[in-house]
């Protein structure tokens, strides 16, 4: 019954607006107008989500068309920053807005790079998850070109991310994120990793498909998540204590349960650090002359290097050995016959406290349950048991644990991660199939081979790029105002480092300078991009605040939001349907993006921008023409940073110095680039071949998913259950801050612990409350947040269509709580209510269910908008507006949880208003 | 039949939703929405969010709604105008240029699954250039409902291709499903997807007992990860069923408003009336001339309630499909009553005789009849389906029609004499309704009626029996036993009957008519607490 037309296609383009993604897409354009989103099913066989994109995508046509996006280069008019101000906005030409930021950028190169206290003038914020270098085209060759710029001004990154699981993950299994072996798993603990929501159509697909194959699926967390609705069994765990139940589980295995009957024990000696003698100091016993760790043979009773032909290595027991300690800060201990023990025996010792029992009190989970789930992972663990892949023979261990945001960082994210890792060391699960494997590297390089980036250390471990702590190494000058380099050696120096520190103290040392610090300074100018952080931040009111007083911002903005309230330059980039970029796809990604292949897609113009708007590509090269940074740019590009080198040794496809070139021609070159680098010159495709076909591939080998037969071929053990490297950096780190008086950090110096202790973490946020000079029991409930798939990421709180169907799911229209606590408060269903935590205040509808726990409230995503068309007249509550930003709330790592106690009343200022 | 209809005539097109697999991620929502170009607030396929139980004892999920193009559709027959078919191949579908919007497939429909759009109505509040580009006036002021993608099946067929099988044959929501939940394929084919995929052991219909035979079966179980199991009482308790935000919960139709209602009050009234009349004639209460007056007063009272179900209709220039589905519609059938009425009354009024007479109140029976098919066949509200709906129907007309002619006798000297034979009519009558609604209401929740429904019925209750039954009966006997000179009290007694009739009526159709909530009678076992999936040592097969 669709109208007659006189043109039809369908173009073929990605969605990536969430970092689950890709996934491929047809977009079916009438007469010029993107009418319809519908899967790319030609890709159906190699995807892993088999075409089809979720949700998200079909908002595309509507963020196309939203009559509320902004329709030209707009400039600020009122001087005065802030939420009350009317920025009057008015409408400029691109060529008015190009130049008042090249002038901006120019007087910047004029003045210097950086400022007096060493900070760049420059600073840049995107949006998390990486996903904004799929959209911003060359944008990133404009960053190359200019030099130093400050990529640490957070946008909830750290709280919202998995911080500790980035981190730990890439240091022990170069797993920047992990997932199970979904096509092998048979049996997952699953603390609160809400994957049916946020593992984007590929998670959900082989999540589904594993259910279908039999996978059991036990789900600990406060709420009856999506995810949880989808596991066999949910167990409601009292919030923030979920490295409790896992100790106990560990517990249950190690010392309860014969663990030389049920651990993969030929692993633990051969594969891991388990066997490494600990000192009396706490650092690996070494033999003197080649400074290796000692293993205890049994066979002949004798300390050997680690990579000696050691017949029986001990786990358990104590030895005395001889051998030298090797401590923090060159310092050394000849130890002469001392009494030493396996790292394995130590962590025995350790765990002697955590028992189910104990768990019982600290997480409200029964004994009996963590006895239970500790027995079925290690029945399911299949231990010994081999499959072949490909052709080749690897262990098969078929048991999974899952970490979610806010039990995967901030104070606890280390020890959860380290019991959930540790968990999988046990059984061998780990980095073969059926078990946890990481899915990519962002600390480690090369970026796009993980494998590579595993290269054994002196000790017999992975190597780690930390942030140097010793005395001639350390800097007391961070890099950038967020202080990664100089407060978190774990992360790392790499490009993508800035983004993994603290990414929330720039926005607390603006409002109060710390003691014995580079001053911090404001920005000269930030530039915005896919971003919204006076939303998306812990305490977003405040940092709404911060961004007022930056003295230049340019957003560039789809339709007005609280971020570009505070714009001196508005652009208006053409957005997802319109404009032209080339992306890699397949290997391993985020999420569940497991492919057997690998290559290049499109994201190309289904039509002509609606609005006034110029593609990322053209706006970076305009950028660098006006500043004069044209060959500069050019040459980023050609050494690859719109993603693939345009030159090396077998083509050369390279822009030459300072011509500026059109969009079309840039991603021609790239085109090229990749297709012969793909085909190794057999299949050269221009850029007209991907706007026709969508997509390149050829095959990835599915061996390359696991890493563990890469470290068997090197020799490399994975380095648990003993932190000796933690343990050394935390001292050494404690010396250095305190050498120049920094105490601040103290507080989260205390993590570096080579065996995680377990603290009440729960209490963390009870003293906050205190803190601020409150009473706890004021505020009786935990609030916690939880994934959408609906809006996660997807910058499309301002599509009534999206906001139509995420209805559908419960607690889109309010705050969640329990239904019985809300009748004894007298909270009917749909009432309003007031949220308030110590520092903040937030309101919504009540949405009364029966999956969450009696001392918790929920609120669903990001919203609270004041300024973003649609979404502003939504009323819907958000966490960030009750969280806060305070370093006693911050981990080792810098990075927080989206936990806060609040309370809960009738909201009288409001009728009600939803159902 | 042609080729391609006999094609299909072999083949039953269902489909199958995994209950372990649906996630209610809404991709299949959406996916339809685009498809189906369908406006603002439209959603043919829906999936719900469901709780189970209550904490520490919960289960979640994600129950895929829609059209379940049933092998017995009670939107078929129900439908005045044949819009809505049944192809041979199960396919339930509508004819957008014959539908009149009239509601009634949509109040028949037990799955909600159909809707209104009464105006065009745009996300933005204006129309962007998209919307006007798949803008479709044809399917505003009718019923909508998923289609199961009808073209895309009839084009895949056409091409060769196997629906649920190639894409390009297979509806927009399972192309897009991102959990492999929902299948759709043939399930007279024993080796096609559907039917290898479902069995009576592993899957349920929605609403089974209904017995529409819905083409939707729901998988339920997953033997070796999460079983299935029967549903418990205190899955969905009665409190739970009070919500209106529970989305099992059907809300109160929006199909049939006072205008609706209207037709039945004053049509039931009118044959009450006319019915009664005559009957007081035949018993020398009223004279010919007196039955003939009241003959035209009914015939005005009944056209007023037509006009109000006119008003009712969305697309009331197409008035006259009403008349195309007599073999089954009885709107329909009313209808065509109503074509007999009017003349009958004509010549009724120009030369009344004893055959006219007999021939109006036959006709006056029949539309009264019609009326008490016409709610009870609204399959998808419970308070209309109840056995006892087409006997309240009649009795209330009666007892109002005896209201009325009591009333009409203290107002009209040439109804005087008709009084005693109302009363005691009206008595008696009093005492029948008395009777039926006592029953209906005792057994509503047996009858499916749920809690919110049978508080609306409940708020009535009293009044209803004070006004509606005790008044009339007390009136009346008193008139005729202690007050026969007190035309007042039979007065008053017939203002109950009439009261009381209007009040239930517009209770029944506009206030306590809960759509069919959803509901399975098999569900997952997992969740928490007693609900949790059982234990499992060993390995899974």
């Amino acid at each position: 019954m669709t109208k007659s037309t006189s043109e039809t296609k369908k173009v073929p383009t990605y969605c990536f607006q969430c970092v689950s993604g890709p996934d491929l897409i047809k977009v079916e354009v009438e007469d010029g107008v993107a009418v319809r989103i519908e899967p790319n099913l030609n890709i159906c066989g190699q995807h892993p989500g088999q075409g089809t994109p979720c949700v998200k995508a079909y908002g595309l046509v509507q963020k196309t068309y939203n009559p509320n996006r902004v329709q030209q280069p707009m400039k600020r008019t009122n001087p005065k920053k802030g939420r009350d101000e009317d920025p009057g906005f008015v409408p400029i030409s691109w060529d008015e807005a190009l130049d008042t930021v090249a002038a901006k950028m120019k007087e910047i190169r004029a003045k210097g790079l950086k400022d007096n206290s060493g900070y760049p003038r420059l600073a840049v914020s995107f949006g998390g998850g990486g996903t904004p270098t799929r959209f911003m085209g060359s944008f990133p060759a404009v960053l190359a070109a200019w030099g130093p710029a400050d990529l640490g001004f957070g946008a909830g990154q750290g709280v919202k991310c998995y911080h500790s699981e980035h981190l730990y993950g890439e240091l022990w299994q170069r797993a920047f994120t992990l997932e199970v072996d979904s096509p092998y798993c048979e049996y997952v603990i699953n603390c609160g990793k809400n994957v049916d929501a946020s593992g984007g159509a590929t998670g959900v697909r082989r999540g589904a498909e594993a259910r279908r194959r039999g996978l059991k699926r036990v789900m600990v967390e406060p709420h009856l998540s999506v995810t949880g609705a989808m596991s066999a069994e949910w167990v409601p765990i009292k919030a923030k204590t979920d490295a409790a139940f896992l100790f106990a589980v560990i517990h249950r295995i190690i010392k309860e349960r014969d663990w030389a009957e049920v651990c993969d024990v030929r692993f633990l000696k051969e594969d891991t650090t388990s066997p490494y003698l600990v000192g009396p100091n706490g650092y690996y016993m070494r033999e003197p002359s080649t400074e290796k760790p000692l293993i205890w043979d049994r066979a002949d009773g004798q300390a050997k290097p680690f990579d000696a032909n050691i017949t029986d290595p001990a786990l358990d027991g104590s030895f005395k050995v001889t051998g030298l300690e090797l401590g923090a800060d060159e310092e050394a201990w000849r130890h002469d016959g001392v009494e030493v023990k396996p790292a394995f025996q130590v962590l025995l010792d350790h765990m002697e406290e955590y028992t189910p029992d104990w768990a019982e009190a600290e997480c409200d989970v029964p004994a009996e349950t963590i006895r239970r789930v500790g027995d079925e992972f290690v029945a399911h663990a299949r231990v010994g048991e081999m499959i072949e892949i490909e052709g080749e023979m690897l262990p098969l261990r078929p048991v999974g644990v899952a970490l979610g945001k806010s039990v995967n960082n901030g104070p606890g994210g280390y020890h959860a991660v380290w019991a959930r890792t540790l968990l999988s060391v046990l059984v061998g699960a780990i980095e073969v199939p059926g078990s946890n494997l990481g899915t990519k590297v962002r600390l480690n390089r090369p970026a796009n081979n993980k494998h590579l980036s595993a290269v054994s250390s002196r000790d017999g471990i992975m190597d780690f790029p930390f942030n140097d702590t010793s005395k001639e190494g350390w800097s007391s000058q961070p890099r950038i105002r967020n202080g990664y380099n100089s407060l978190v050696p774990l992360s790392s120096s790499s490009p993508w480092a800035p983004a993994l520190g603290p990414a929330h103290l720039p926005w607390l040392f603006q409002k109060k300078a710390p003691d014995n610090w580079p001053r911090p300074t404001l920005p000269d100018m930030w530039i915005c991009y896919r971003t919204n952080p006076a939303i998306s931040s812990w305490n977003a009111p405040e940092v709404a605040e911060r961004i007022a007083e930056f003295p230049f911002t340019l957003s560039f903005a789809y339709t007005r939001d609280e971020t570009n309230h505070m714009a001196d330059i508005v652009l208006p980039e053409a957005t997802d349907l319109e404009s032209l970029q080339l992306s890699r796809i397949g290997g391993t990604g985020s999420g569940e993006q497991f492919w057997k292949h690998q290559g290049w897609m499109i994201r190309q113009p289904a039509v002509e921008p609606v609005v006034n708007a110029m593609d990322m590509t053209d706006i970076a090269t305009e950028i660098c023409k006006r500043v004069g940074i044209l060959g500069e740019y050019n040459m980023a590009i050609n050494k690859g940073a719109a993603g693939m080198k345009l030159v090396n040794n077998q083509f050369d496809y390279s822009l030459d110095g300072d011509v500026a070139y059109g969009v079309e021609e840039i991603w021609d070159r790239v085109a090229k680039a990749a297709s012969h680098d793909l085909s190794n010159g057999e299949e050269v495709h221009d850029l007209a071949w991907f706007k026709e076909n969508g997509y390149m591939l050829r095959d990835f080998a599915q061996r390359e998913w696991y890493l563990y037969p890469y470290m068997k071929e090197r020799g490399i053990r994975f380095e648990l259950p003993y932190q000796e490297r933690i343990k050394r950096h935390g001292v050494q780190l404690a010396n250095r801050l305190h050498e120049v008086g920094v105490e601040w950090w103290d507080g989260q110096l205390e993590d570096y612990d080579p065996l995680p202790k377990y603290e009440s973490f729960p209490d963390i946020w009870t003293n906050y409350v205190r803190e601020m000079g409150k009473e706890p029991d004021d505020y009786p409930f935990w609030a916690l947040t939880a994934r959408s798939m609906q809006y996660a990421w997807g910058a499309n709180v301002g599509i009534p269509l999206i906001y139509e169907v995420a209805e559908n799911v419960a607690g889109h229209s309010g705050i969640v709580m329990n239904m019985q606590s809300a009748q004894k408060m007298g909270i009917n269903q749909g009432d309003p209510v007031v949220i308030e935590s110590a520092t903040g205040i937030t309101h919504g509808n009540a949405v009364l269910r029966h999956g969450i726990r009696p001392d918790t409230v929920l609120m669903i995503g990001q919203f609270d908008h004041w300024a973003t068309p649609f979404a502003k007249d939504l009323n819907l509550p958000s966490l960030n507006s009750v969280t806060d930003i305070a370093l006693s709330l911050t981990d080792g790592t810098g990075s927080g949880s989206d936990i806060v106690r609040v309370k809960i009343s009738k909201d009288l200022r409001l009728r009600r208003t939803g159902s | 039949m042609n080729d391609q209809s006999s094609k299909r005539g072999d083949k039953r097109f269902g489909m199958v939703i995994d209950l372990n697999s649906c996630v209610g991620c809404q991709t299949c929502t959406i996916a339809c929405k685009h498809a189906n170009d369908t406006p603002p607030g439209v959603q043919w396929r829906r999936v719900i969010d469901v709780e189970l139980g209550t904490f520490p004892n919960v289960e979640r999920l994600f129950m895929v709604t829609g059209c379940q193009h049933c092998a017995e559709p009670s939107c078929v027959p129900v439908c005045p105008t044949g819009a809505t078919k049944q192809r041979a191949d199960g396919l339930v579908t509508m004819d957008y240029d014959l539908c009149i919007g009239c509601g009634y497939c949509a109040v028949a429909c037990p799955y909600q699954a159909r809707t209104i759009a009464h105006e065009q109505n745009w996300y933005y509040g204006q129309p962007t250039a998209q919307e006007t580009q798949v803008a479709h006036d044809d399917r505003i002021g009718v019923a909508n409902k998923c289609t199961f993608c009808i073209d895309k099946v009839d084009s895949g067929l056409a091409a060769g291709l196997t629906p649920g099988v190639d894409p390009d044959a297979t509806p927009a929501c399972a192309n897009a499903c991102i959990a492999t939940a929902i299948h759709f394929g043939d399930f007279n084919d024993p080796d096609s997807n559907v039917s290898q995929l479902s069995n009576e052991d592993n899957s349920v219909q929605m609403h089974a007992e209904l017995g529409n035979d819905p083409q939707v079966k729901y998988l339920y179980g997953l033997p070796n990860s999460m079983p299935g199991r029967e549903r418990t009482a205190d899955d969905v308790d009665e409190w739970a069923l009070q919500d209106p935000a529970n989305p099992l919960v059907g809300k109160v139709q929006i199909f049939w408003d006072m205008r609706a209602a209207m037709n039945f009050i004053l049509g039931g009234m009118s044959t009450g009336l006319i019915i009664t009349a005559w009957l007081s004639y035949l018993m020398g209460g009223i004279s010919e001339g007196a039955l003939v007056g009241v003959n035209v007063v009914a015939g005005v009272g009944m056209a007023a309630g037509l006009f109000f179900v006119f008003l009712e209709i969305a697309r009331k220039l197409r008035f006259l499909n009403v008349l195309l589905r007599p073999q089954t519609s009885w709107m329909t059938r009313e209808t065509y009553v109503v074509a007999l009425f009017y003349p009958t009354l004509l010549l009724d009024l120009l030369w009344p005789n004893g055959f006219l007479h007999l021939l109006l109140v036959i006709e006056a029976a029949a539309f009264l009849y019609c009326q008490a098919r016409i709610l009870p066949a609204g399959k998808g509200i419970p308070a209309w389906r109840a056995p006892l709906m087409p006997w309240m129907l009649i009795a209330t007309g009666l007892l109002e029609g005896t209201g009325l002619l009591a009333i009409s006798a203290t107002l009209h000297p040439a109804m005087h004499s008709g009084a005693p034979l109302a009363a005691g009519m009206g008595g008696a009558l009093a005492v029948i309704n008395a009777i039926l609604w006592r029953n209906y209401i005792s057994n509503a929740a047996r009858n499916g009626i749920g809690p919110l429904a049978r508080g609306a019925l409940g708020a009535i209750n009293l009044p209803l029996r004070l006004i509606g039954h005790a008044l009339p009966l007390l009136g009346f006997a008193a008139f005729l036993g202690l007050w026969p000179t007190q035309p007042l009290v039979s007065t008053l007694a017939g203002l109950g009957a009439v009261v009381g009739g209007i009040m239930w009526k517009v209770t029944v159709i506009t206030k306590a008519s809960h759509q069919q909530g959803f509901n399975l009678s098999k569900v997952p076992q997992r969740g928490s607490g007693t609900r949790a999936a059982p234990a499992r040592m060993g390995t899974a097969a």
